[in-house]
């Protein structure tokens, strides 16, 4: 019992109940099986990107650019093959070492010149998002890229980045599946391997992992490219769902990484978390998201409302945890 | 022939001279205390020896042969292992985690190459239980453990990795009297074990307790280099407190 | 020695006295008499109770949707509709919202499609379940092609056509286009459009602001006017960033005058006083209505407006000529 009241995601879970039988009680259309499937869907838009922001988080280090690189992603993608005429799937392995290659950056500009990671990718986010709308401008002329589905390869790469199939009346997209496996993947790093130990060990205290032999530089610097990883899988899946991206999207999402990993219980001072607690932040979020639109609440007070829902899976969060310390 | 021999060992940071002609010598089974207030240069002497920071005057010998390590895991790999005060471990990992902290073990290959949870925990409690400490549950973060029980946790784990050399770096200064004495007991029984051991202190009481060699620092320069039976408590005291600048200061602050 | 309840009767003395001094001070205008002015309710249609969802691109807090909004809440207070606003910038999370009306089981959508490819698969999911759309404001081109079964807007390339011929009329030479939303389709649009219409006459140059924030609005443009004294022309392409331009073409003591696309009642003010010159109106109010009002029709009794045609709800020209006729209506916030 004790043992399960430590683990870090215990205030998700909680919290995550608490929000689906609000809006179970209040929001009619939250009660049908149908629109769960979008609930998971926009979950899953934001918990393939809080698996790698929480490991990040746990090993000490915040990455702001993990939104714009999202859309920097697709955008590489998209134009490359359009402007040269190529196969889609030559813009998407581009594009993943394009995306690879900010997170490499940012690990190696925070590893190497000690600059808090904040301020770092601060810098590579603005950098990111001018060059997205300039570059985009100049190459198609416009803000947004053109619409690629009827070139080769489009259907291939569709299939697997933004397919869906039936469940009865349920719709399940497919990144709900990639969720799963990512949240999956990202708790056996942690918690079984020994790059899972150095994780928690360089955000937990750097020096002292530093002074027992761990890569602490290989570490974070594979941390940026994980969560680089991920900024590509959703750019791709923004790009095969929509067939074109706009350049000035996906400001602001890194914001919302953060706060489901937070939610899920990570530190944001990091060493303390787990991927499966983001996974249940992100599904609050999700939910308190479509829950508001379901319950028919004013679109003015949206925001309030998200803010109002955030606050209280927060103190939640942090009254079990104590209640947990306590015992 | 001695573990580490160091001779006329020098560091500079720009201008700054933080060590200059240092010479000391770590034998197995025995104890060298490094003695010296704050900004006497102990922790750069720790830093040489431990392979964050390299000198650049001297010679530093390991088992005779000249050596410079260009990071921790360098010294590891020749047996230095060093036990810091404040981080010698990451408080809200679990104590096995910490005990195996770098140097994991681990089963199966490739991407199914996953951590041996439970041999470390066994081997964690029995090295631990070797030492004289009980844990009970050994799955609970270090944080958790009096502040004697973590150093001896990390003393424990560097004897288990095959430390030929322990340096350890004011072991005792957080805590109280009952606490330094169970880790100078450690530290006593890693001496027995056949280590030889680097113990940096500013109390020299703690010193003479276990110490068979004693070096007192002083702005980067040795005052002062005895064995054991050169020097008593006393004088070792009066040294450290000042030696011949507090004689004359007696002196001078004496009413007439 | 004060207990808490001569405290709180304290308090409701100062209280009384601060409303009482507060209504002695009472000034002309202000929200009372802007009230005083709200006419009466027409009746309310006995048809149903339906439930229709207006889902828009707006970016919180643009005076612009709030014309779209009144006008689409107008039309559902009179045809007995329950309506359900939301809007995101963000395309895909806009095709979101469509999806979670759709779960919703709502009876009509109406949807801007600014981001026509994003949406697409949200509103074909809403057709194929049946469920009626309309599209407003934007997606002039796709509307038809995604199975809407109406369209109500401006083309905002013949709108900024439009402009563009008409400053190339009154003699411009050197305009500059404010873009306050940088990466926005719909604006890009606008000043490419400015450009086409303005031919030959001259030079359009684009300008960069951040319509999130006004001081840096003011300061850009006022630098350039600074820097550029050719600039005879700045056009804006919403009405909150034309009454700072105005702020800024005097700060600058440059000879420029301001033109803008979309009004709003601050706006209507300043073409009256002179300070802008012209707007271009798509009449937003309505959009909202027709939005609303066409799927009630549509619900109610089987009618299309505009038969299967796109409705044009502009441009047209708000400017000294016929501002009295706009203002009165801007009075009430509806124009």
């Amino acid at each position: 019992m004790t043992r399960l009241l430590a683990r870090p995601e215990l205030g998700s879970v909680v919290g995550m109940v608490a929000i689906f039988v609000f809006f179970f009680a209040i929001a009619d259309p939250f009660r049908q099986a149908t629109s769960m499937g979008t609930v998971l869907y926009v979950s899953s838009t934001i918990g393939i990107m809080a698996v790698p922001v929480a490991l990040l988080m746990i090993g000490g280090e915040f990455d702001l650019s993990a939104g714009v690189n999202v859309t920097a992603s697709a955008l590489t993608a998209s134009m490359l093959s359009y402007q040269l005429s190529l196969n889609v799937w030559v813009g998407v392995v581009a594009s993943l070492l394009f995306a690879l290659g900010v997170g490499f950056l940012n690990g190696f500009l925070v590893t190497t010149t000690g600059i808090p990671s904040f301020l770092v990718t601060l810098g590579t986010f603005l950098m990111l998002q001018g060059a997205n709308i300039a570059v985009t401008k100049q190459v198609s002329g416009q803000v947004a890229t053109d619409n690629i589905s009827d070139m080769d390869g489009f259907d291939t790469a569709k299939a697997i980045f933004a397919s869906s199939f039936d469940v009865g009346s349920v719709t399940i997209r497919a990144t709900v599946l990639w969720w799963l496996l990512f949240v999956a993947v990202g708790t056996w790093v942690l918690l079984r391997t020994r790059p899972g130990n150095w994780i928690f060990a360089v955000g937990g205290n750097v020096d002292s992992a530093r002074a027992v032999g761990v890569p602490v530089r290989q570490t974070k610097i594979a941390l940026f490219m994980g969560v680089g990883f991920c900024a590509w899988f959703m750019g791709m899946h923004r790009l095969f769902a929509f067939s074109t991206v706009q350049s000035g999207e996906g400001v602001g999402n890194e914001f919302i990484y953060i706060i489901a990993a937070v939610i899920g219980g990570c530190l944001l001072t990091g060493g303390y978390g787990s991927a499966i607690g983001a996974a249940f932040g992100a599904l609050i979020f999700g939910m308190t998201n479509q829950g508001i639109v379901y319950a028919g609440w004013d679109a003015d007070w949206f925001k309030f409302f998200l803010g109002v829902m955030l606050l209280f899976a927060t103190v939640l969060n942090m009254w079990v945890r104590r209640l947990a310390v306590r015992r | 022939m001695p573990l580490i021999e160091m001779t006329g060992v020098g560091k500079r940071y720009g201008t700054i001279v933080a060590l200059h002609d240092v010479s000391l010598r770590v034998n197995a089974g025995q104890i060298t205390c490094v003695l010296g207030d704050n900004g006497a240069g102990k922790s750069t002497l720790i830093k040489i020896m431990s392979g964050l920071h390299q000198h650049d005057e001297g010679e530093l010998l390991v088992d005779g042969e000249p050596a410079r390590f260009g990071s921790p895991r360098a010294a590891l790999d020749r047996g230095i292992a060093t036990v810091y005060q404040d981080l010698a471990v990451v408080a809200l990992m679990p104590v096995w985690r910490n005990f195996f902290l770098g140097s994991e073990l681990t089963r199966g290959f490739g991407p199914l190459r996953r951590l041996d949870i439970d041999a470390m925990r066994r081997t964690t409690r029995d090295e631990l239980a070797r030492m004289g400490i009980h844990l009970g549950d050994v799955e609970q973060p270090i944080g958790q453990l009096s502040g004697g029980e973590r150093q001896c946790v990390a003393i424990a784990r560097a004897i288990h990795f095959g430390a030929r050399v322990l340096i350890l770096d004011e072991p005792t200064a957080a805590l109280g009297v009952k606490q330094s004495g169970v880790v100078l007991k450690y530290v006593a029984a890693a001496r027995d074990a056949g280590l030889g051991v680097v113990f940096i202190t500013h109390n020299p009481h703690h010193a003479y307790l276990v110490g068979d060699h004693f070096v007192l620092l002083n702005r980067g320069r040795m005052r002062l280099d005895r064995r054991r039976d050169e020097i008593s408590l006393d004088d070792l005291t009066r040294e450290m407190a000042g030696g011949d600048e507090l004689t004359a200061l007696t002196h001078e602050l004496q009413r007439t | 020695m004060t207990t808490p309840r001569s405290t709180a009767r304290g308090l409701l003395a100062v209280a009384a006295v601060l409303a009482l001094a507060a209504a002695g001070c009472s000034s002309e205008g202000g929200k009372q008499e802007e009230e005083k002015s709200d006419s009466g309710t027409a009746g309310v249609a006995d048809t149903p109770r339906y439930t229709i969802a207006m889902i828009t691109h707006e970016v919180p807090g643009d005076t612009f949707w709030d014309l779209v909004r009144k006008g689409a809440e107008a039309a559902a207070k009179k045809d007995n509709i329950e309506l359900r606003y939301s809007n995101n910038p963000d395309g895909p999370e806009q095709a979101n919202l469509v999806q979670s009306a759709i779960d919703s089981k709502v009876n009509g959508i109406a949807v801007t499609l600014a981001k026509p490819d994003a949406l697409q698969g949200a509103v074909r999911q809403a057709v194929n379940a049946r469920i009626p759309v309309v599209a407003l404001n934007a997606g002039l081109e796709q509307w038809k092609a995604m199975g809407v079964t109406e369209f109500f807007g401006q083309d905002e390339s013949i709108a900024g056509e439009a402009a563009g011929q008409r400053l190339a009329q009154e003699g411009a030479k050197k305009v500059l286009c404010v873009i306050h939303e940088q990466g926005h389709v719909a604006l890009e649009a606008r000043c490419a459009g400015v450009k086409k219409g303005f031919g030959g006459a001259g030079v359009v140059e684009n300008l960069n602001v951040n319509s999130k924030d006004m001081p840096s609005v003011k300061s850009t443009i006022t630098a350039k006017l600074q820097q550029d004294k050719s600039v005879d022309r700045v056009i804006t392409l919403g009405a909150p960033i034309a009454i700072t331009a105005v702020e800024s073409a005097k700060e600058s003591g440059a000879a420029a005058k301001v033109v803008t696309f979309d009004t709003n009642k601050e706006l209507v003010g300043s073409i009256r006083s002179g300070d802008v010159q012209w707007a271009i109106d798509q009449q937003p109010y309505l959009q909202g209505y027709l939005a609303i009002d066409s799927l009630w029709l549509y619900l109610s009794n089987g009618n299309v407006i505009g038969g299967g045609q796109t409705v044009l709800t502009g441009p047209s020209f708000i400017d000294q000529t016929n501002i009295e006729s706009v203002a009165q209506y801007a009075e009430k916030g509806t124009r």
